[in-house]
C-alpha cells in the first residue's frame, strides 16, 4: 500500500461531518460592510481600515455587483484614482456562495479560487454575510473543542469485540478501481460477522459499493465514510468536485456521464446513485459545480419499518 | 444443480475454489458483462457468467452474494482477481464456451 493510499484516521470521519454538517451561514460574518456602486474607492479605504478587513462587496438593490479587494484598492491608490467610483475598480463577476451550502463546499472554493473571501447571498441572491478563511478556523476550532469536551465528559469504556458499533473512513482515489470496493468488502464482513440479516448486509454492501465506485470514476478523489450503531448504518460519500451540476438529472436511471475506459469496467451505465437510492431507507445528495458532491445513504439494520423488501 | 456438473458442461478450468465447492448448490445464474446491472438484481444470483475478466466483476459478485463466477471466453484471469476470490470465498472458473453459448449449455442441463 503506498503512503498516499494509507487510511485516514478515524477522527477523520468526525471532521468531515463536521464540515459537512455545519452550513456556511451557521460560519460567517453576518455584518457585512458593502458598499454601493457611487462610492469612491476612498470610502472602501476607510471601511477596510476601520474594521480590518481586505474585501468589501459592492452591492445594488442588495444583490452583490463587484467586490473591492486589497488589491484593487492598491491599483487605484498607484494610479492616483481614490475619488473615482468603486464600478471602475471593482472585480465584476463574484463567485458567491450560497447560505444553505455546507461547510466543505466552500473550503473547495477557497482550494479553486484564489480569493481570500467571498459573499454570502440568501436564495433570493441578496448578500447576508461574508465568508473567510478565518471564519472557517473559528468555527472548527469551536465545533471541536465542543466535540472533545464532550468525549471527555463521556465516561469512554472500550468497545466490546462484537460491537455494531465503529466509525471509518475510507479514502478514495480517482481511476483507482484496485481499490474501489475494498471499503465494501470489508463493512460487508463486519455486518456479516456480527449477525446482521444477509438482505441487509447485501443492501449496505450495493449502496457502499455504488458510491466507492462513483468515487474512483466520476469524482477527482474523495472520502467515504462509515458511522455504525445498533440502529443503522449511515454511509456518507464526499468528494471534492467536479461537482454535479443537476443533481435531479444525474438522478435519472440511465444518464450517465462516463467515459469509455469506465465503461469498460464495467460501469457508466448511469444506474449508479439511482441505485444507492433504492437499497437506501434515507437517501440525500447534495452538490455543487467546482465545489464537490456529498450523498448520504442510511440503511436501517432493525429489519422493522425498514425498506425490506427492496 | 452441483457445480461440478455445471463445470462439466462448459469444460471449465477451476481456477479457484473454495473449500467444499462441490457442494456449492446452484439454483439460479446471471449473466452480463455490465456491473451496473449486477449491482441492480434483486434476487439471490448465485452463479454469474461474464467475459468482462477484471477484478470488479469478482467485487460485484461477492457484493450481492455470488458464490461461482464463470470467465467465459477464455478471457484471461489476473492475480489480482484471483486473490479477491479467495478473499471473498468465490468459486472461480475459465470456460472457452462466449457467453451466449455458455448460457445456452446451462440452460439445457438445468431444465428440469
Amino acid at each position: 500500500m503506498s503512503p498516499e493510499h494509507k487510511q485516514p484516521l478515524q477522527s477523520s470521519l468526525r471532521v468531515q461531518e463536521l464540515i459537512y454538517g455545519l452550513r456556511i451561514s451557521q460560519v460567517m460574518t453576518n455584518k457585512v460592510f458593502a458598499v454601493s456602486r457611487n462610492c469612491t474607492m476612498r470610502d472602501v479605504q476607510t471601511i477596510m481600515k476601520n474594521n480590518s478587513i481586505t474585501g468589501v462587496p459592492v452591492v445594488d438593490n442588495k444583490r452583490v455587483v463587484g467586490i473591492v479587494s486589497m488589491n484593487d484598492l492598491m491599483n487605484a491608490l498607484e494610479q492616483g484614482a481614490m475619488e473615482e467610483c468603486v464600478i471602475r475598480w471593482m472585480v465584476g463577476e463574484v463567485q458567491t456562495l450560497a447560505e444553505d451550502m455546507p461547510l466543505s463546499f466552500a473550503i473547495s472554493a477557497f482550494g479553486k479560487f484564489s480569493f481570500r473571501q467571498f459573499p454570502v447571498v440568501n436564495k433570493k441572491n441578496e448578500l447576508v454575510g461574508i465568508l473567510t478563511f478565518r471564519n472557517i478556523n473559528m468555527a472548527l476550532i469551536r465545533e471541536l473543542s465542543r466535540q472533545l469536551r464532550e468525549m471527555e465528559q463521556k465516561n469512554e469504556q472500550p468497545p466490546e469485540p462484537d460491537s455494531l458499533v465503529l466509525a471509518k473512513v475510507y479514502q478514495l482515489h480517482r481511476y483507482d478501481f484496485e481499490n474501489g470496493g475494498k471499503a465494501s468488502a470489508e463493512m460487508k464482513k463486519f455486518l456479516k460477522e456480527r449477525g446482521i440479516p444477509p438482505k441487509v448486509v447485501r443492501r449496505v454492501a450495493i449502496a457502499s459499493y455504488e458510491l466507492e465506485i462513483n468515487l474512483v470514476a466520476h469524482s477527482i478523489g474523495g472520502m467515504l465514510g462509515f458511522d455504525i450503531n445498533e440502529e443503522r448504518v449511515k454511509i456518507s460519500s464526499h468528494d471534492r468536485g467536479p461537482g454535479i451540476k443537476d443533481t435531479a438529472v444525474a438522478m435519472t436511471e440511465g444518464y450517465s456521464t462516463a467515459n469509455e475506459w469506465i465503461r469498460s469496467q464495467g460501469f457508466g451505465a448511469g444506474m449508479g446513485l439511482p441505485n444507492v437510492k433504492r437499497v437506501s431507507d434515507e437517501f440525500a445528495i447534495e452538490s455543487a459545480v467546482g465545489m464537490g458532491t456529498m450523498v448520504q445513504a442510511i440503511i436501517n439494520l432493525k429489519t422493522e419499518g425498514s425498506n425490506e423488501n427492496k | 444443480m452441483d457445480l461440478i456438473r455445471i463445470a462439466d458442461t462448459l469444460e471449465a478450468e477451476l481456477i479457484y475454489a473454495p473449500k467444499g465447492w462441490e457442494q456449492i448448490n446452484v439454483e439460479t445464474v446471471f449473466a452480463s458483462d455490465l456491473m451496473s446491472d449486477v449491482l441492480m438484481s434483486d434476487r439471490d444470483e448465485l452463479l454469474l457468467v461474464t467475459s468482462l475478466s477484471t477484478e470488479q466483476s469478482i467485487r460485484s459478485a461477492g457484493i450481492v452474494g455470488c458464490e461461482t463466477v464463470v470467465i467465459a471466453n477464455s478471457k484471461t484471469v489476473t492475480e489480482g482477481m484471483i486473490e479477491l476470490a479467495k478473499d471473498q470465498e468465490i468459486a472461480l472458473f475459465g470456460t472457452r464456451y462466449p457467453k451466449y453459448e455458455s448460457c445456452v449449455r446451462l440452460g439445457r442441463i438445468m431444465e428440469p
